[in-house]
């Protein structure tokens, strides 16, 4: 077997949430044992976005924003792989803003992780779209990713973990990873992942978070319930985590009418079908 | 019912009668939308390419016409033909308003069939030459069959016999038309085009006592008859494209429509994406998994897809990108045609990357270049550009494409075989020609890291100074291996014409009908027509420098194809710009005159 890359280290600040997530990404992989050359890890621009480099998988490092249409695209193109996209909340929610709400509505098997920590930390310090109190524009509410997804009717699987509670976090991406192998559609799991050098939110967000798995009136499996508790949650300056939502709608592959050709048929494309249907499509305009 | 009170035999004057034998035709059929222009040029179109003639039909000219005003043209000729003839021939006009918009383009000679059935034709607007034929269409199609609507059906009876078809040939075109329809939809519509034909014989127009007369013509061979934004996606298809992403933007919708409806039968994927920069960024993740994927957009979305387009240059990702162009700057006027992307095409994004533009000029070349762009994006690893203009709506008699032909070239791809034969794979390898092989998701022993920072073999970032000068490098040498397959120029006319004439896209074909005329007059030029933008190619370089003055004619006010030139090593002084920015198409005509007046500011010396 042919040597590849050499798998890289994380770049981060010692005490990033983000070695929790690549470390918990990589304890999914290992649990539903997928194969790094059958996965496909792409990222975004961004502290986030080196992940990809650390897994040993094939890695993409999407342009800033666009990390959930490449992955969706690939997800179409090469149904038989594992698709993980991961990005930043400036990434997922400020630039990319726009194809999160796409992504959530068309459902791709894939799973999608947006380590938020509420700051550009690339570029030193600017308020992201979760930043709690901005400085720049105080009377902007932060942006809640869950409470969006559950009012997106094609959602699947949304959760919200911590970095600093390792079990839950584990556990969540295991199940997210499943949820997107198994075909069910996009998982798609929020961690807040605070960067110490800029928005050092670990004690807050560790006092404000409300754990719903360990809640038994919380119902994660009716969106309108589970919406209208998250309200009070967050009206409550509380941070909702756990399994916010699971529930059934057909994914994006699923829904598509073609029968995709994977590259590797492509070569041996030209079959008498295809032939015959360029045919007939080109005589339709024969005179 | 009598259509004797509709007598037109006093207007008609028998000995007008003649079947005058023409065999370049230009019609115009106008009105209110919705009155059916369309239909009955669609219907003209079929009958004639039926006999044998080429038709070149444009629907972007009609939006000349504003408010609710709708017209359709078309050519019929013996040639293909890349333009409309310089006047209206046949004007069919269902209101006043379309013979005021025609006015000044009617031939001398020209026939005007006009629906006389709310007002009389106002005098002064058609020359003292034409020939008016009056016809109350609509009160016709209401009295006879209770309905307006089939007034197209009608008229095409009567247009039918005024230009000489007969009977049968005008029964089955229809037919065909309306071949969906069920035989009792049918029925009216056969009725109303026999009340059309019964109308003709009170005129005594019938047979071979028709006003004019458009002969068979002998087989040209297996032909077809499509607009460029078709041909080119058909192009794609058959090289093997089988992912596109796009957003709906005027006039490259039409690419998007055509492979949502063939190309899910044969294992692609069409996504209509929620913006351009998902669109590209969606081809983007289909082509990382080996699938030949491509986007069109129009300027506008183009704009939005620089950053990606330069990424795919530096990631070194296979896409291939369809722009229509069309009339800008901004929103411009989205129906218009233009040439106006070039600079953004060839010199747009950031930074230095490798990347191909190609220029069809007609239908024909819109399915060859969609095929090589497929082809050459797997070859060079990197966006693969085509620029349509006006071409990419307007319709065109070409030879049918020869499928079978098509040959797919998948580039440099390594195989698990091969790799299990190897120690390292190394996605970003430094080679000779600059190309490194991939592999795909799916392959073991092939692992990979794709970026667009700069970064080592490995695809790990880096920027070490040394690997940086090596990397640009390297993806500069893709764009000199492949440019013995890019397309060269064409030329014609008189290579020893001190006067040349530069062009590309569709004004290739205009000038050479204009060129083809005006050699009658005594006028030599040499042309030249790019087909290849980018890199531009020497071919070109040498027609300018070796020509006294070189004449670039483009549909931009910036001059953008000359300032292309220019840069690429083209003389300066050589070159005379005829710019046009109004957001009409030329005529021979028009090309014509605007030849011969640039000739006589600046030619060197007398013409014979």
């Amino acid at each position: 077997m042919s040597k590849t890359y050499a798998i890289g280290h994380p770049i981060w600040c010692a005490g990033c949430g983000h070695f929790g997530v690549q470390a918990a990404i990589q304890h999914a992989m290992n649990q539903a044992g997928v194969e790094l050359h059958n996965t496909l890890v792409l990222a975004g621009i961004g502290c986030s976005g080196t992940v990809q480099n650390n897994v040993g998988a094939y890695g993409y490092h999407s342009m800033h924003g666009r990390v959930l249409p490449t992955a969706i695209g690939a997800s179409l193109a090469n149904p038989e792989l594992t698709i993980i996209a991961a990005g930043g909340d400036g990434d997922g929610y400020a630039i990319g803003g726009g194809h999160l709400l796409h992504g959530l509505k068309r459902n791709a098997n894939l799973l999608y992780v947006i380590m938020n920590n509420g700051v550009y930390g690339l570029t030193k310090g600017q308020d992201s779209p979760t930043k709690e109190v901005s400085v720049s524009a105080p009377e902007e509410e932060p942006l809640d990713a869950m409470m969006l997804g559950l009012s997106i009717q094609s959602t699947t699987f949304l959760a919200r973990a911590i970095t600093s509670r390792s079990d839950q976090l584990n556990r969540l991406m295991l199940m997210g990873l499943n949820h997107a192998r198994d075909g069910k559609g996009m998982a798609f799991i929020e961690v807040l992942s605070p960067c110490v050098t800029y928005n050092d939110t670990y004690p807050q967000w560790m006092k404000k978070a409300y754990d719903v798995d360990a809640d038994p009136e919380y119902c994660n499996t009716h969106r309108g319930k589970a919406f209208a508790a998250l309200y009070d949650l967050v009206q409550q300056s509380r941070i909702p985590i756990g399994l916010i939502y699971s529930g059934n709608h057909p994914s994006l592959q699923s829904a598509m009418v073609s029968e995709i050709t994977p590259h590797h048929a492509l070569d041996q494309e030209h079959s008498e079908r295809v032939s015959k249907h360029l045919d007939k499509v080109l005589s339709a305009y024969a005179v | 019912m009598s259509l004797a009170m509709y007598d037109i035999s006093a207007v008609v004057d028998k000995d007008l009668l003649q079947g005058e034998v023409r065999e370049d035709l230009t019609i115009m059929v106008g009105g209110q939308g919705g009155d059916g222009s369309l239909t009955i040029i669609a219907l003209l179109s079929k009958a004639l390419l039926d006999r044998g003639y080429s038709i070149y039909r444009t629907s972007n000219i009609a939006s000349r016409i504003k408010g609710g005003h709708a017209a359709a043209f078309m050519r019929a000729s013996t040639g293909c033909k890349s333009c409309l003839g310089d006047k209206i021939d046949f004007l069919i006009a269902f209101d006043t308003e379309a013979v005021q918009k025609a006015s000044s383009q009617l031939a001398a000679n020209s026939v005007v069939v006009f629906d006389s059935s709310r007002e009389a034709l106002p005098p002064g607007l058609v020359p003292e030459t034409a020939l008016v034929v009056p016809v109350p269409f609509s009160r016709l199609a209401v009295r006879v069959l209770r309905q307006d609507l089939f007034k197209n059906s009608l008229g095409f009876g009567l247009v039918g016999r005024i230009i000489g078809l007969p009977d049968e040939e005008i029964e089955a075109c229809l037919r065909n038309h309306f071949k969906k329809l069920s035989a009792t939809e049918l029925e009216p519509n056969m009725r109303a085009l026999r009340e059309g034909q019964a109308f003709a014989d009170t005129a005594g127009i019938s047979g071979n006592q028709s006003i004019v007369t458009l002969p068979r013509k002998e087989s040209q061979g297996e032909r077809v008859f499509i607009s460029g934004n078709h041909a080119v996606a058909m192009g794609f298809m058959v090289a093997g494209g089988r992912f596109f992403a796009g957003y709906p933007i005027t006039p490259a919708t039409d690419v998007m429509n055509f492979l949502a409806r063939n190309l899910p039968a044969i294992g692609g994927v069409v996504m209509q994406a929620e913006d351009e920069l998902a669109a590209i960024n969606l081809v983007i993740g289909a082509a990382l998994t080996g699938v030949r994927a491509m986007t069109g957009s129009s300027g506008p979305g183009i704009a939005l897809m620089q950053e990606s387009i330069g990424h795919c240059g530096s990631a070194e990702i296979p896409i291939v990108i369809i722009d229509c162009q069309r009339a800008g700057p901004s929103t411009g006027m989205p129906t218009k045609p233009e040439q106006s992307d070039i600079n953004m095409l060839t010199r747009g994004g950031n930074g230095d990357f490798p990347h191909i533009v190609l220029a069809p000029g007609d239908p024909s070349e819109c399915f060859e270049y969609g095929v090589l762009a497929t082809n050459l994006a797997s070859r060079a690893q990197c966006p693969v550009i085509v620029a349509l203009d006006a071409v990419c709506h307007d319709n065109f008699t070409v030879p049918r494409f020869d499928l079978a032909a098509v040959e797919i070239d998948m580039g440099k791809r390594i195989s698990a075989s091969e790799l299990a034969e190897i120690d390292e794979y190394r996605r970003y390898q430094m080679s000779a020609d600059g190309i490194s092989p991939m592999a795909f998701p799916g392959t073991k022993g092939a692992m990979n890291l794709v970026t667009g920072n700069e970064r080592d073999e490995w695809g790990r970032v880096t920027t070490e100074p040394g690997n940086r000068v090596r990397m640009m490098d390297k993806r500069a040498r893709k764009i000199e291996t492949v440019k013995p397959q890019l397309p060269k120029a064409v030329e014609w006319g008189d290579s020893a014409a001190p006067v040349g004439v530069v062009c590309v896209g569709i004004l290739g074909g205009v000038i050479q009908e204009a060129m083809d005329r005006l050699e009658k007059q005594g006028h030599r030029f040499h042309g030249h027509r790019l087909r290849t933008l980018w890199p531009v190619l020497q071919d070109t370089i040498d027609f300018v420098n070796q020509h006294e003055v070189v004449y670039v004619v483009e549909q931009s006010e910036g001059a953008q194809l000359a300032s292309l030139l220019r840069s690429a090593g083209a003389q300066p002084e050589n070159i005379v710009s005829i710019l046009r920015y109004d957001g009409l198409q030329y005529t021979a005509g028009e090309m014509m005159a605007a030849l011969i007046d640039k000739e006589r500011q600046t030619c060197p010396r007398p013409m014979q």
